[in-house]
């Protein structure tokens, strides 16, 4: 039984962790940017949720769009006014630009909401399914099939509309891109934009089930470089395996050596996977 | 000879000056000396073959640990640092083959993955004394002061041996086989350099002295704990003085750990609510206007166009 709880703890987590890299993943892919404000923007997301919640009493679920928005307005900005001037300058030099701007959010997020531990505990936070003696809390069902629908509508995105195509079209060939006239500036900052938007709805999520502070941005961006990894760069469902198999690894690392080494074990497989299958479970190779 | 005459002008300047100014002012200067060590001897590997190590924050951690747990066992402190730096050196050796042979991104995270790894692994262990850290016997010196003198002198003495090292380094043939590998990798293994060991060569000896450096700073606070010397931020550090300064060149990472440690200093003690704020505000800048470092604005002499000419350059 122990077991089977394990298992559907791992499988539920990693929803949600699939859909915090899924952004991560597609600006890396797509515009050769190592986004290390991701971790912030996932924070704001469950910022957000929590202001509404607190100040409102709004329901965490329903503060998803406006996460949503608020992230995609904000990360579009990023990329149209700052990003895109240093994104020929190679690759080292845009992730020291959002190192810079990771340290600017973090510090006015503790301006803003102090470094305390917050909490969205709503009334139905304790309630949920029991079969055969694994617990299932209704709110982690809620975020995982959240987490995949949203997974599954960027894909369709990806692969339907217009833009998506354009999108796609600069993970290929980017000078093939600008010839057929894309204008590759503005789909940058669309792709930055929707991954900023991925990463606040995945914070609203977050908030549900989790405390936060101001300086978790650097352990969610880890979990982003280990899912991305695994699940192979710029993919979308490589994104929510890895965040799968990731979840389970730490599950099961707590079950079998130890609360304490989940994180341990999380990079020593990613430093395996990057000496033996670097193109991931499911991607590609990295663009250099 | 105007350069040598500065570089003798600014050695007797730093000789002299912990005897005229406050022990903050001692402290803030080993301070800078200590990240100067750091990203001079990260540029080893980063200015010379292009590969930035991300992680390479691991061995200073390492280098501070050892040092801990060594002088713990009652092992005197000149030996423990020595140690430590040599264990350093052996674990790029250990390590190194495979990450090595990986290229840009794939090496970057492959070593952020180990550093990682390695502070988790510290952080459960109880020979580390696992989340709340070492304490070190500190230095018993008959005045306060001389405490502060021997950090500060031992501090300047790893900065010079760092920077002859590179002096010497970039130099020799190894120099020039690192900056054939940058070039293009492939020519320099078809025309008999071996690629995998001087890449080997240049990180082990940057890990050497990172660690040293590691256990000097262990001393000097009495009590390191994993996020202290592990964080990743600190490694990011190093990667920034090295940019801002110049990649590659033997003054930059030196005048870039000078200008970040300097500013944050100032700022932090001016604006102490929004020190991070402006320090980012003042990276983004930088990146934005100078990615090529302060040594290339010197070389274009300080105009304005040469950094108008950067953002055109970088714009899509």
């Amino acid at each position: 039984m122990l077991i089977m709880q394990t298992i559907v703890n791992g499988l539920l987590i990693g929803g949600v962790y699939g859909l915090v890299a899924v952004g991560f993943s597609l600006v890396w892919g797509v515009a050769n940017i190592i986004n290390l404000t991701h971790g912030v923007f996932v924070l704001l997301g469950a910022y957000i949720s929590f202001w509404l919640f607190k100040l409102y009493n709004v329901d965490p679920f329903l503060t998803i769009p406006l996460s949503m928005v608020s992230l995609f307005l904000l990360g579009f900005f990023i990329q149209k006014y700052l990003l895109n001037y240093v994104v020929r300058a190679g690759v080292f030099m845009t992730l020291i630009l959002t190192f810079g701007l990771a340290r600017i959010f973090e510090n006015q997020m503790i301006v803003a909401w102090t470094g305390d531990w917050r909490t969205v505990t709503t009334s139905y936070a304790g309630s949920g399914l029991a079969i055969g003696g694994v617990s299932i809390p209704y709110i982690r069902i809620a975020v995982f099939i959240l987490a995949l629908l949203f997974c599954m509508g960027l894909n369709t995105f990806l692969n339907k509309t217009k833009v998506g195509m354009a999108i796609r079209a600069l993970t290929f060939n980017v000078e093939g891109a600008i010839i057929v006239g894309i204008d590759i500036g503005k789909i940058y900052a669309i792709t930055f934009a929707i991954s900023a938007a991925m990463a606040g709805a995945a914070g609203s999520l977050i908030s549900t089930m989790y405390s936060f502070s101001p300086f978790l941005g650097t352990p969610y961006l880890s979990w982003s470089f280990v899912i991305v990894v695994l699940g192979g760069l710029g993919s979308i469902y490589g994104a929510i395996i890895g965040g799968i198999v990731l979840g389970l690894i730490e599950s099961f690392t707590v079950l079998t050596i130890g609360p304490g080494y989940q994180v341990a074990i999380g990079f020593v497989i990613l430093v395996i996977f990057l000496i033996l299958r670097p193109q991931g479970l499911f991607g590609k190779k990295f663009l250099t | 000879m105007v350069l040598i005459a500065l570089m003798i002008g600014v050695f007797v300047l730093l000789v002299l000056l912990p005897f005229f100014v406050s022990g903050y002012w001692v402290r803030l200067f080993t301070h800078i000396f200590m990240y100067a060590v750091l990203a001079e001897s990260t540029n080893i590997l980063m200015g010379f073959t292009g590969l930035v190590p991300f992680g390479n924050v691991v061995f200073f951690g390492m280098g501070a640990y050892l040092t801990a747990i060594l002088m713990g066992n009652g092992i005197p402190f000149f030996l423990a640092i020595l140690i430590g730096a040599v264990i350093s050196f052996l674990f790029t050796l250990a390590i190194g083959h495979p990450i090595l042979k990986m290229k840009g991104h794939y090496f970057a995270i492959a070593t952020m993955g180990v550093s990682e790894a390695v502070k988790q692994i510290t952080t459960n262990l109880d020979i580390t004394g696992g989340g709340s850290g070492l304490n070190i016997a500190p230095l018993q010196l008959p005045e306060v002061q001389h405490v502060y003198l021997f950090f500060y002198f031992l501090m300047f003495l790893i900065l010079i041996l760092t920077v002859l090292i590179t002096f010497f380094i970039s130099k020799s043939r190894m120099g020039y086989a690192l900056r054939a590998i940058k070039a293009n990798e492939e020519g320099a293994k078809s025309i008999g350099i071996n690629a995998p060991l001087f890449k080997m060569l240049a990180w082990a000896m940057s890990a050497f002295l990172t660690g040293l450096t590691g256990g000097v700073f262990a001393y000097w606070m009495t009590y390191i704990d994993p996020p202290g010397v592990f964080d990743i931020v600190i490694a990011v550090k190093f990667i920034i003085m090295i940019l801002v300064g110049g990649s590659g060149t033997i003054m930059g990472p030196l005048l870039g750990a000078f200008f970040i440690e300097f500013i944050s200093e100032l700022v932090w003690s001016k604006f102490l609510v929004f020190h991070l704020t402006i320090l980012g505000g003042i990276i983004v800048l930088v990146i934005i206007f100078m990615p090529k470092g302060f040594i290339w604005f010197y070389r274009k002499r300080f105009t304005l166009s040469a950094l108008l000419e950067n953002v055109r350059e970088g714009k899509v």
